[in-house]
């Protein structure tokens, strides 16, 4: 076992992987940026070393800093957190030249997963199926009319160099599919001057369902379950579950397989997540696979009691898992809420100084944070400010359990998510478990709208 | 206006900037640095405006022991650990008391087996040198404080 860890990471992840270091005996190192100096995880790790200044480039994403820090500490093991240099392949092989363990899966699977085109081409040689479409960019019109016949309406025509919607047109027949690629290119072409665009099959109102899975290097793959997280903005998850409530026995056990048909293909070692889509005609398609720890992990550590953060420790130490498939047993219901830095409305980011931060505790309840009053919330980094976790015998209880910790919370100083929250939670349509990743702006809005006009 | 002046004074102190003159609405003030930080040797006002730098040190006293803070500091670039000497068996770069050239290396800060070699931006003379040889520094750490040398005339 490792005698010190070092996180290359700060904030609520940064305590996490320390709790889990705590636990097991592991001495600590954290490194900071210069404004995180008081930062609770470096007040609270065995030693702190300062590794640049408030830009990421320069401090938690500055490889060399980084490495040296642990040269200095004497670590053995560097924790990469989520986000910074979790999936960035080189940094793990930087660490293994340096005779320092990442923990995490080897630099050739972060790379083969990180490459979405290959990744994909994986997954189909594995016999995961993936949302179908062109190989790459359009010829052209005649080849969408092809292609679009062959996958079946609708479909969705997507700039290559696409984002936030710009160049995104959907035809539901034949009539469309025409006058949707030529907008589509036209828009490309505005907006990011690359005409080219490709072509795939659209999911309408797809669920996110996403597997854990855990491997040791002895080449045991288990999966910890399912994670829904349809719950999004922009791609940015808010709200996180386990179980789904979209899956049947059956179905579950076909999309566990899946994900373990991927995790086997690539001989995965650590703690990785398969993605999925899942359509509403039971169908499911795999997206990408993310080869780190993530930010939902909770909802998974509290229906199967196993402490994640750990376990990945624990592999990266090469401990084979004390455990086989059969002996996981999922009980009770989880939810996250991810608490932001934001305007509830406006999303607008909102940093600045905590002067009051109080949230209850009680049966049932988790809160992973690095907040605490008085603390500030810097500009410089993400916006999340505390995952508030809870677990019930069902999910109607852990559902009451969130209304009654985001009703009694009081986080002043800063604006923060938890109005958004509190409406979710008390949505009917959430409450019945009817959800897809347009919840935020077809459900939750257009009833806004309605209201207003009304 | 005091503050004014003293924030002025520091952005002076922190810049690379030998002499600054500023006139306006009757008020003039010239700082010269010179030992140090930036000291003013003159505000002279030319109207009735009070003379809020004139309780400053005259010129005559830049020669004089300045307060730490007035010596020129030179921190680490980077984490790593702090050698003073190119080699184990070599004599080291520096010494307490020697004069130092801008650009001359004044230690190494070896990290992932690279030898950073960290150089004085300042002509002067060593006041303090505040690590150890082989003592792990980070980003930040304060190395040497430097007084600086007074600019030719």
């Amino acid at each position: 076992m490792f005698k010190k860890i070092l996180i290359a990471n700060r904030g609520e992840i940064a305590l996490r992987i320390l709790w889990a270091c705590r636990e097991l005996g592991i001495a600590t190192v954290a490194v900071h940026s210069e404004p995180d100096a008081e930062s609770l995880h470096v007040k609270f790790a065995d030693e702190d070393v300062c590794i640049g200044p408030a830009r990421n480039s320069e401090s938690y994403l500055n490889i060399s800093s980084i490495i040296a820090a642990a040269e200095i500490t004497d670590a053995d093991a560097i924790h990469p957190g989520y986000g910074f240099l979790a999936e960035n392949a080189h940094f793990a092989e930087v660490c293994e030249a340096c005779k320092i363990k990442f923990i995490g899966p080897g630099p050739g699977v972060i790379r083969q997963m990180g490459d979405k085109a290959k990744a994909r081409e994986l997954m189909e040689q594995a016999g995961v199926s993936c949302v179908p479409g062109s190989k790459g960019v359009l010829p052209g019109e005649q080849e969408a009319v092809s292609l679009a016949r062959k996958i079946g309406y609708p479909v969705i025509v997507k700039a290559a160099a696409g984002g936030g919607g710009r160049g995104m047109r959907i035809a539901r027949s034949e009539d469309e599919i025409r006058t949707a690629v030529q907008t589509a290119m036209n828009e490309a072409k505005k907006a990011f001057d690359v005409p080219d665009v490709y072509l795939e099959k659209y999911i309408e109102a797809p669920r996110h369902v996403e597997f854990q899975i855990l491997g040791d290097e002895h080449g045991n793959i288990i999966h910890l379950g399912e994670r829904e997280c349809s719950i999004q903005r922009r791609h940015q998850k808010l709200v996180e579950e386990s179980p789904s409530t979209a899956l049947t026995p059956k179905l579950r056990k076909r999309m566990a397989e899946a994900a373990l048909a991927g995790a086997r293909a690539v001989s995965y070692q650590n703690a990785g997540t398969i993605e999925f889509l899942l359509a509403p005609d039971g169908k499911f398609y795999f997206i990408e696979m993310n080869t780190r720890i993530q930010v939902e992990h909770p909802v998974t550590e509290m229906v199967t009691g196993i402490d994640l953060i750990k376990e990945q420790i624990r592999i990266a130490a090469g401990e084979p898992l004390g455990y086989g498939q059969d002996d996981i047993q999922f009980t009770g219901h989880s939810i996250e809420c991810r608490v932001n830095a934001e305007d509830s409305e406006t999303f607008v980011p909102s940093p600045g100084r905590i002067t009051t931060f109080q949230i209850s505790g009680g049966p049932g309840i988790r809160v992973d944070t690095a907040a605490h009053p008085d603390c500030v919330i810097s500009p410089h980094y993400d916006s999340l400010v505390a995952k508030v976790i809870t677990r019930g015998n069902s999910r109607q209880e852990a559902i009451s359990r969130m209304r009654r910790i985001l009703d009694l919370m009081v986080i002043e100083g800063i604006k923060t998510s938890v109005p958004l929250l509190r409406r979710i939670m008390a949505d009917p349509d959430f409450i019945e478990g009817r959800i897809s990743t347009h919840f935020l702006e077809k459900s939750l809005f257009r009833k806004d709208r309605a209201g207003a006009s009304s | 206006m005091d503050k004014e002046i003293l924030e002025l004074i520091e952005f002076i102190s922190n810049s690379n900037f030998v002499e600054f003159e500023l006139e306006r609405e009757g008020f003039k003030i010239r700082l010269v640095k010179s030992g140090g930080g930036a000291v003013p040797v003159a505000a002279v006002p030319v109207s009735s405006l009070p003379a809020a730098a004139s309780d400053a040190p005259p010129a005559a006293s830049a020669t004089a022991p300045q307060p730490a803070q007035r010596f020129h500091e030179i921190k680490s670039p980077l984490v790593g650990t702090f050698y003073r000497a190119p080699s184990p068996d070599a004599p080291p770069f520096t010494e307490v008391g020697k004069t130092v050239r801008a650009g001359q290396v004044l230690c190494i800060v070896e990290a992932m087996k690279l030898m950073n070699e960290i150089e004085s931006d300042v002509d002067g003379a060593v006041e303090e040198i505040l690590v150890s040889n082989g003592q792990p520094v980070e980003y930040g750490e304060l190395l040497f404080r430097i007084r600086p040398s007074a600019p030719a005339p």
